[in-house]
């Protein structure tokens, strides 16, 4: 029972920290406002239920809508900014996507406003179903399937299609990619979006369960963080492995120590930290 | 562990590292004397910057061991065997580049004698002797002033010479110390770095391309090939050796 | 620096110290601010232009500082001016602790988890509502009678802010300054030079964060009050900026950025206060896109100079 609840939260987890890892295996730019555009798609699911028709389907519409926006959000930004950065010290980048932070996050405030906002499940998914005994949230349900399907997807795209084997090319040798005539700066854009979408999906997703609130970005992006260290930075497996992991860690570490739990991942991520720096599916990098 | 014999600076045993499938340094045996001055000479390839780089401690070995002045250092981290005496220069420059070359030579003498935690003085008046004398003596006594990063590539050399020197290692490792200079200029450094070690006694190993320079500095020669000792003695020894031409020197030296 | 710096120090104060002579209150209490945050800045650049190693996540041992401060103050009875040299300690701890990790790590992992540790203090504070008061923070954390009014608590600071500056300014002059340079132009060569550079830097991390919680400590009772974004982005975000705005291989660059930045919240905040991280972030985001260089004085750009750095 507990398992079932940390694989749900481990996946969730998984969405939220692969595109991170994925936009950074790619284009070495580690984007620090990542978790911000977890919350915008977690708030344009907000606004998408609430200008939406009450209908059965709105929910699904809107969560379909929302990373969208995301994905749109992230080429924006990517054409606009990052484009302009690719050439610079990793440190400037880094900057950059930190001033961000405080920029997507002022403006969601402008445009939200300082209240706390909520999604109520469909319905259908809005109870729970009884597993090995005890109830277990429904919509919960819906994070365990979608999650794995996003991550077979994403397995069959690397692995299956020609964009995807780019996409490994690139995270292993970027300058022979271009010298290969490949367009790299399209490839770059086309990683971000993707990695914007997975973002704005996690937040869709995570908007009935959460306080849709100011301080969403920090969160996630601590989380993101520790499992993108622990699983490697760039690796899709690591992510995956790292995710699962950790989710785990949160449920039954939520069972011994409450507050902590936040502790038990930072013991976690030390303990990786000191044995092996790079991850445990990582790169050394030099 | 038997005792190594009197007057043995360095020595290596059964020395090996390999890197996924590639033995890099495969069973090196390496003694060099007190006050030595050993070239290590060998193709592209053949080993020399790992075997370096095993012996400061910069890369850790898979078997064998490392004997500095009889005592076993196979391990040790770098700042460490520099503690012990042991100095070396990179084949890519190393210094500090936005120090001026006198403070990078004076943050040497401060970190050998070990007042590198010391926030109570002030830095700027300390050793100043010292490292004036040691700048004239390299030959940048006139460019003291300038931040390092903006010398000319030999200077620079002769500046990270000074930086290891400055330590007061009684074992000095140069990899590639000539490498981007011109002939001239090679034959320059290298002399000094010869003067030096005869005035000090320090025992200089240092790796080299140009034979010419090996030639008229070296006392001994190692050469290595396909990361093992392929031959080893004196530079007439060496030159005339037949495996070494063959493998290394090209055709056979026309006699003199 | 020449060795005229401490005079520099000295004349600086001297001439603040004359301040309220002249100008209304309103503006000592810019100036204090001014004065707290080019030591939050002068410390962080201890760590980043000094030591090479940027930290995206100082608020972390400001919120320390000025927690440990306001806790011992309210919830163990200590008098103010006891609770001030005891609170850095705290920070200092705390930097030892995530520092030791931290310092193993190169750049990006080194900014990240930097990030991420001060997002831990963060949570840390806002979730244990019991000790810390939670969102609602902490109140009426106020200095003593004596150091109440805006002038003398400004004189305070200053004070306090002088000291701290000159003992920064020792130990980058110091031979423990040299070899932290030293360690951030080449760790190879330094660590060939017998320098421990891992240790060097952890002991470098700890000393940044100490006088960082100075900082906090001192901001906690000028505000009469801590809260939990003391430990947030916006914050952490601060001192970066401010130090890459003055120079990051100046002592004195920080400060100046201190100056300026501090003007332009006040002249931004005034008219829309909650538009002022927006503000920040984005003339960031311009300035990184618009000039070639970034910022003055850059941590990876190379200048030459008539004089030494130091």
């Amino acid at each position: 029972m507990q398992v079932l609840s940390g694989l749900s939260v481990g996946m969730f987890l998984f969405l939220v920290s692969v595109g991170m890892s994925l936009i950074f295996g790619v284009t070495r730019i580690v984007n620090l406002a990542h978790g911000s555009f977890y919350m915008v798609g977690a708030y344009l699911m907000v606004t998408m239920v609430e200008i939406l028709p009450d209908r059965p389907w709105s929910f699904w519409v809107a969560l379909l809508v929302a990373p969208l926006g995301v994905a749109l959000l992230g080429g924006i930004i990517e054409v606009g900014l990052l484009r302009l950065i690719y050439h610079r010290d990793p440190l400037m980048q880094l900057i950059l996507t930190f001033g961000l932070i405080l920029v997507v996050s002022t403006l969601v405030l402008i445009v939200w406003g300082p209240d706390n906002k909520s999604v109520s499940r469909p319905d259908i998914l809005a109870g729970s179903v009884k597993v090995f005994g005890q109830p277990f949230p429904s919509y919960y349900l819906l994070v365990l399937v979608l999650a794995p399907l996003v991550a077979v997807g994403m397995w069959l795209i690397f692995y299956r299609t020609r964009w995807g084997m780019l996409i490994r090319a690139a995270t292993v040798d970027r300058e022979m990619l271009g010298a290969l005539g490949v367009d790299v700066s399209a490839l770059y854009t086309q990683v971000f979006v993707f990695g914007s979408w997975l973002a704005g999906l996690g937040g869709a997703l995570a908007a009935p369960t959460v306080a849709v609130a100011m301080g969403m970005d920090g969160d996630v992006l601590t989380t993101a963080f520790v499992v993108v260290v622990i699983g490697g930075l760039g690796s899709f497996a690591g992510s995956f492995v790292s995710a699962l992991l950790v989710g785990l860690l949160q449920s039954f570490g939520i069972l011994v120590f409450p507050a902590i739990s936040i502790v038990l991942l930072f013991a976690l991520m030390a303990v990786v930290l000191i044995v092996r720096p790079w991850g445990l599916f990582g790169r050394a990098e030099e | 562990m038997a005792d190594a014999p009197d007057g043995v600076t360095l020595r290596t045993v059964s020395l090996k590292k390999h890197f996924g499938g590639v033995q890099a340094v495969g069973g090196v045996d390496l003694a060099v004397p007190r006050g030595d001055v050993r070239a290590i000479i060998g193709p592209n390839g053949a080993g020399k910057t790992t075997l370096f780089n095993l012996i400061t401690g910069d890369l850790a070995h898979d078997s064998g061991a490392i004997y500095f002045d009889d005592h076993e250092v196979s391990g040790l981290r770098p700042h460490q065997l520099t503690r012990r005496g042991m100095g070396r220069t990179f084949q890519i420059t190393s210094i500090f580049r936005r120090l001026t070359a006198f403070e990078n030579v004076q943050t040497a003498f401060l970190t050998h004698h070990r007042r590198h935690y010391n926030v109570l003085v002030r830095a700027k008046s300390l050793y100043r002797g010292e490292t004036s004398a040691l700048l004239d003596r390299v030959g940048l006594g006139e460019q003291a002033a300038k931040p390092s990063g903006i010398l000319a590539h030999g200077d620079q050399r002769r500046l990270e010479l000074a930086i290891a020197l400055a330590s007061s290692p009684r074992l000095l490792l140069l990899d590639e110390p000539t490498a981007g200079m011109a002939p001239r200029e090679r034959h320059e450094i290298m002399a000094l770095v010869a003067d030096i070690a005869r005035e000090t006694g320090l025992t200089v190993v240092f790796t080299e391309h140009d034979m010419d320079v090996v030639f008229a500095v070296a006392k001994r020669i190692t050469v290595l090939h396909q990361g093992l000792v392929l031959a080893e003695g004196a530079p007439a020894e060496v030159r005339a050796n037949a495996d070494v031409q063959r493998v290394y020197l090209g055709n056979p030296e026309p006699a003199h | 620096m020449t060795a005229s710096a401490p005079r520099v120090i000295a004349a600086i104060l001297i001439v603040l110290a004359m301040a309220p002579l002249l100008l209304p209150p309103f503006f000592l209490q810019l100036l204090t601010e001014i004065a707290i945050v080019g030591l939050f800045a002068t410390a962080f650049n201890l760590l980043m232009g000094f030591g090479g190693m940027v930290s995206f996540g100082h608020a972390a041992y400001f919120a320390l500082g000025a927690y440990a401060a306001a806790l011992l103050v309210k919830k163990a009875g200590v008098p103010m001016l006891l609770a001030l040299p005891v609170a850095p300690l705290v920070a200092a701890a705390g930097a030892l602790l995530f520092g030791f990790f931290i310092v193993r790590l190169s750049h990006t992992y080194f900014a990240m988890l930097s990030l991420a540790f001060a997002q831990i203090v963060f949570t840390v504070i806002f979730k244990w509502k019991s000790l810390t008061g939670g969102d609602d923070g902490l109140l009426n954390v106020w200095p003593p009678a004596l150091l109440k009014s805006p002038m003398a608590y400004y004189y305070f600071t200053l004070a306090v802010v002088g000291l701290c500056l000159l003992a920064l300014h020792a130990i980058i002059s110091s031979p423990f300054g040299y070899a932290l340079r030293a360690a951030r132009e080449s760790p190879r060569r330094a660590r060939f030079i017998g320098v421990d550079v891992r240790r060097h830097q952890l002991v470098a991390f700890v000393l940044s964060g100490l006088f960082s919680g100075v900082a906090g400590a001192l901001f906690a009772f000028y505000n009469g009050s801590v809260f939990p974004d003391f430990a947030y982005f916006p914050k952490s975000f601060e001192p970066l900026v401010v130090a890459l705005l003055g120079g990051v291989h100046s002592f004195f660059g920080p400060l100046a950025g201190a100056l300026g930045f501090k003007i332009l919240e006040w002249l931004i905040s005034r008219q829309w206060p909650v538009y002022w991280p927006l503000f920040l972030g984005g003339i960031v985001v311009l300035v990184i896109i618009v000039l070639p260089q970034g910022f003055v004085g850059l941590v990876s750009g190379w200048r030459w100079r008539t004089r030494p750095t130091v």
